[in-house]
């Protein structure tokens, strides 16, 4: 309790004190979540759309790999990406292990089966004659679906939470590709387990807080969007 | 604008939807596509609106050719089955389809006060359109293809999922509301009384095939084979020449030329007179008894002779 206490407070002063490797942290686990995220939005939507909208064999295979995938481990993530950026891996050549981009790809890789179960769910309970409806009215396909995401806003805010809230939140795939290095891929979550490895509990407590209250600020902010035509 | 199918075919998943070698709706009529569910009337349709690619064959529309996946102001405006809404009110749906088609901001409010007030929902024009009544819902659905003003109009299945009260008051009303807004109309049904009440000429649609088509007294003077004839409300019955079809009401009690036998299954009263339900050999007819006759056994094998036929 007192650890909790005094995690609360230490929170409240690294953050009033304007700790400047805190808000490096915070800013980098940031910057690499919204990015990760971004990215899943722009492969996993349409993909979604395909799946929910799409007649073509093999449709539901995907759709459960898809399912699958959105329980997918991180750490066991983490490990695929690692193996495919180490040096003797296929894309060592690239030199990204350890790296942001490093830990970007991996939370793409987490996030996009998330977007993509999300996106599709949402498109399958709009009615199944709406872009047919949009198309006997002289709309072409791009207006055609983005007056389709519209009327699925609810689910695709969604989408866009469940991802966001997976990557910022993991710490497997973060460590394994990322490899935690002060200054360059520390994030909040693998900062929290250093810390803890290092007894340093109410720091560790605090950088919890931080990332709750970051994850929750973030998600207001969607939460507002999303019910803002309800 | 007139619209043309020729030689047209559709296949889907190795099955043959449609095949019509040849049909031409004219300008400024309205024609009920009728038959039974399966038969290919609702693909005809969305061929004619481009929503389908032919396997074979061409839809013209004032001779030019349909083409799947057009975009910008459209010749036709469809009104699915099942009502199609998108969240917001009843205005916004309409006016997304006017902007769609382009029509200035000016015109579009009074375009939509129009349609909504003629078609009976224009209390209901800023209500959710996702929680109208089913008949509202019909008549919003209705609005929204007939404010476009298209040069073709399809309606599939105008009057499903309406109660009965509904219905009736649409069956009144779609007339007047098709003369108003629409020039050449193309409907969808499977109920004859829809499509002789709403239509000037029939399209009899049968497994895919278009078995007869032209004005109504064309198409119901001459049934091309028992099938149709059994749609259009006869009573086909194998006579020792041939085979005769008997309009709905031809059946009267008694003897004669052309005369059968009736076993009686059911007497129904019906307030005024009794209503008879039975077979012919078989074939399920039914006779509406006059006045004051005296009711029948269950079983009774009552004689019936055929006031007018048509031969098969």
């Amino acid at each position: 309790m007192n650890d909790l206490r005094y995690g609360v407070a230490e929170a409240i002063r690294l953050l009033l004190a304007g700790d400047a490797e805190l808000y490096a942290v915070v800013s980098r686990t940031l910057a690499i979540s919204l990015l990760a995220t971004l990215l899943a939005m722009a492969v996993g939507v349409p993909l979604g759309y395909g799946l929910a909208r799409g007649k073509f064999p093999g449709r539901l295979v995907l759709l459960s790999a898809v399912n699958t995938g959105m329980g997918m481990p991180p750490v066991v993530v983490g490990l695929v990406v690692w193996l495919l950026l180490t040096r003797s891996g296929p894309l060592g050549s690239l030199d990204l292990i350890y790296t942001k981009p490093a830990m970007v790809l991996a939370q793409f890789v987490i996030a996009t089966p998330l977007v993509i179960g999300f996106t599709a769910a949402s498109i399958q309970a709009l009615p199944p004659q709406l872009p047919d409806l949009l198309a006997t009215l002289g709309a072409g396909r791009i207006r055609r679906l983005w007056i389709i995401s519209k009327e699925a806003q609810l689910g695709l805010v969604a989408a866009v939470m469940a991802g966001f809230g997976a990557v910022v939140s993991e710490v497997g795939a973060s460590m394994t590709v990322g490899g935690n290095l002060r200054g360059s891929t520390r994030v909040l979550t693998t900062a929290i387990v250093t810390e803890t490895g290092r007894g340093n509990v109410p720091v560790a407590l605090a950088l919890g807080l931080v990332l709750l209250a970051l994850a929750f600020a973030v998600n207001l902010l969607l939460t507002l969007i999303q019910q803002r035509q309800r | 604008m007139d619209v043309a199918v020729d030689q047209l075919l559709f296949i889907r998943d190795g099955r043959r939807v449609l095949d019509v070698p040849g049909l031409t709706f004219p300008t400024g009529s309205t024609t009920a596509l009728f038959g039974p569910n399966g038969s290919g009337k609702t693909t005809l349709i969305r061929l004619i609106a481009g929503l389908e690619r032919p396997t074979r064959g061409t839809v013209t529309l004032g001779g030019v050719a349909v083409k799947v996946g057009r975009v910008g102001v459209q010749p036709v405006g469809l009104a699915f089955q099942e009502p199609v809404f998108l969240r917001g009110s009843v205005r916004r749906n309409l006016d997304l389809a006017l902007r769609l088609r382009r029509v200035p901001a000016a015109d579009r409010v009074a375009r939509i006060e129009e349609a909504a007030r003629e078609c009976g929902v224009a209390h209901v024009l800023d209500r959710s359109a996702r929680q109208l009544s089913g008949g509202e819902a019909q008549r919003a659905n209705l609005a929204r293809a007939l404010a476009l003003r298209a040069p073709v109009t399809l309606l599939d299945e105008p009057l499903a999922g309406i109660d009965r009260i509904a219905r009736t008051q649409l069956l009144h009303d779609l007339p007047r509301l098709l003369a108003t807004f629409a020039a050449t109309t193309i409907l969808v049904t499977h109920d004859r009384e829809e499509a002789f009440r709403l239509a000037d000429r029939l399209v009899v649609m049968i497994g895919g095939m278009a078995r007869t088509a032209g004005t109504k007294a064309e198409v119901y003077s001459r049934p091309p084979d028992r099938e149709t004839a059994e749609l259009l409300g006869y009573t086909v019955l194998r006579t020792g020449g041939g085979t005769v079809a008997v309009p709905p009401g031809g059946l009267k009690p008694g003897g004669g030329e052309l005369s059968f036998t009736l076993v009686v299954e059911r007497v129904v009263d019906m307030g005024n007179h009794l209503h008879v339900l039975g077979t012919i050999a078989g074939a399920r007819t039914d006779l509406r008894l006059p006045t004051g006759a005296a009711r029948p056994t269950l079983g009774q094998e009552m004689p019936v002779v055929a006031a007018s036929h048509v031969p098969l």
